[in-house]
């Protein structure tokens, strides 16, 4: 019976993807434990997770997340609305885009990283300077796909609402703007994940907390279970912003 | 329905325009389409889309552009909704020249254009809504326009849920809640499958015997023109020019079986003998471009 067989099925996969990470895990474990590997660079999961019951029971670990996440969302945000604003101007007035459009093709395709230098000449160690990588990283991924979203607006409901007796001056908040947001969200959506790539440069280059910066003092203490649970720290909030944002999208984006 | 007719007419300034058809002077011209040119600039230079085209459409009247594809019917019917200006010549609509689109002239488009993120209810009531209309009035038109084209069931309904002929449904509704003077048509019905593209002609024709505004269809099929228009401008392609103007003598109501009246079948001979011609100009003309 075919039905039968694809609930089994279905029910199988379910099983094994629920496996999964547990396999991973014993695998680790033993690898590990089984001396073909130096423990110290290689510890196993068990003592990665005592480093980061340790870590979470110091109070650092809490100091150390409200630090990351304050730096990515300040950036993230503060990018965002500049990197909206411009995108919504140089897409719908050619006199903007033709003042902006170029500087920022040259700019863009700079990695944020490389500008860690400068930023430390400009900023020092301040907050600042971390704010400014990440809101770096994420202005021009947002500033273009709006500027592109803009652009791609149809042009068939911008006539209709001409027709309908809309004001030039309502056309941007009515029907440019909900136009152009499906591809705002996929821009926004893509920043999220390089606000958490800047921020790792931001804090390497130099920081007094923060979950990267702790990933490399452990380093240099030869401490590589707390190495392993900085990373699992950031895997974890990299991908919880993500789904978030998933979801949020989906609010936004109604119609889709 | 009759809801419709007395929010239409109470808030209307001028009673002339739900004047029977019958009663129309020579002053009573609604659109005047005088000596218009339009030039397309394309990268293989200039294209005249609409040769020195004149025509007047009296208030009330309905009437349809008929041609092949490509001979700029199409055109014309932007240079009235102030989408295209004219290289030579000019529009008036009411007396009043036409620089840019505005709420007196409503045009549905071949596509329903219908704003994704609104309802049907939000798509029929954004008009008033942009001309600043109180909010008393705007529930009102918007709830009798829903179920004037029966969509009722669906006011709270997303466009991409609805069928094609419901979505046009919404387009024509959200652009008669603006009681526009003149309704422009550009094959509205043309992306529609045959049954459904009947049905909506008997409603659209039903819908405008009771507001009788001032209406310029445009399509390529003869049958959708005969059926619908009190007149028939037909037009040639290479460049645009209107070749022959037709009065369509058939009495209203009309239903589906005015095909079988003599005078139909003689009107529909003539406007196919005329059209194939036409068509015959442009396929030649599109040939020798292709070489």
């Amino acid at each position: 019976m075919p039905t039968a067989n694809g609930s089994l099925r279905f029910r199988l996969h379910a099983v094994i993807s629920g496996l999964s990470i547990p396999i991973f895990l014993c695998l680790w474990e033993l690898v590990s434990r089984s001396g073909i590997v130096n423990v110290v660079l290689f510890p196993p999961p068990s003592v990665v997770a005592v480093a980061m019951l340790e870590w979470v029971k110091s109070g650092q670990f809490a100091v150390d997340l409200t630090f990351s996440t304050f730096r990515v969302v300040i950036g993230f945000v503060s990018g965002a609305i500049f990197g909206a604003a411009f995108g919504i101007l140089t897409g719908r007035y050619p006199l903007f885009s033709s003042l902006f459009s170029p500087l920022f093709h040259l700019l863009r395709p700079i990695p944020p990283i490389a500008f860690v230098p400068i930023v430390i000449l400009w900023f020092g160690l301040s907050e600042a300077g971390k704010f400014f990588l990440v809101f770096w990283g994420v202005f021009f991924t947002v500033w273009l796909s709006t500027h592109l979203g803009v652009q791609k607006v149809d042009q068939g409901l911008i006539r209709a609402a001409l027709t309908l007796g809309t004001p030039q001056r309502k056309l941007l908040r009515e029907i440019i703007f909900p136009g152009a947001l499906p591809y705002i969200v996929v821009g926004l959506r893509t920043a999220v994940g390089i606000s958490f790539y800047t921020l790792v440069a931001a804090e390497l280059a130099g920081a007094f907390a923060g979950i990267v910066y702790r990933i490399d003092i452990a380093e240099q203490n030869l401490q590589t279970g707390q190495v392993m649970g900085g990373l699992v720290v950031l895997g974890a909030m990299s991908f919880i912003a993500d789904r978030t944002f998933a979801s949020l999208a989906q609010r936004f984006v109604w119609w889709r | 329905m009759t809801n419709l007719i007395k929010i239409w007419r109470d808030d209307k300034a001028d009673p002339a325009g739900s004047a029977p058809q019958s009663e129309l002077r020579s002053d009573d011209v609604e659109i005047d389409v005088n000596n218009v040119s339009i030039v397309f600039e394309t990268p293989k230079g200039q294209v005249i889309a609409a040769d020195r085209v004149s025509f007047q459409v009296c208030r009330g009247e309905f009437m349809c552009i008929l041609g092949p594809s490509g001979c700029g019917k199409s055109t014309v019917l932007n240079s009235i909704a102030g989408f295209e200006t004219p290289f030579e010549g000019s529009v008036s609509v009411a007396g009043h020249l036409v620089t840019s689109p505005g709420p007196d002239r409503g045009m549905v488009f071949q596509q329903p254009n219908l704003f994704p993120w609104k309802t049907v209810r939000q798509n029929i009531a954004f008009g008033p809504r942009m001309l600043g209309k109180d909010r008393q009035h705007v529930v009102e038109i918007t709830n009798t326009l829903i179920e004037m084209v029966g969509l009722v069931r669906f006011a709270d309904a997303y466009p991409h849920t609805l069928s094609g002929g419901m979505q046009q449904r919404v387009a024509l509704a959200r652009v008669l809640a603006n009681r526009p003077s003149v309704l422009l048509m550009d094959e509205p019905f043309g992306a529609l499958d045959a049954q459904t593209r009947v049905l909506m002609q008997e409603h659209l024709l039903k819908l405008w015997a009771q507001i009788r505004t001032t209406v310029v269809f445009v399509t390529h099929d003869v049958d959708e023109a005969l059926f619908l228009a009190d007149r028939v401008l037909i037009m040639s392609a290479g460049p645009g020019r209107i070749k022959c103007d037709l009065k369509v003598p058939l009495p209203r109501p009309r239903t589906q079986k005015i095909a079988l009246d003599p005078a139909y079948v003689a009107m529909k001979e003539k406007c196919l003998d005329l059209i194939r011609t036409a068509s015959l100009l442009a396929f030649e003309q599109q040939g020798a471009v292709s070489k």
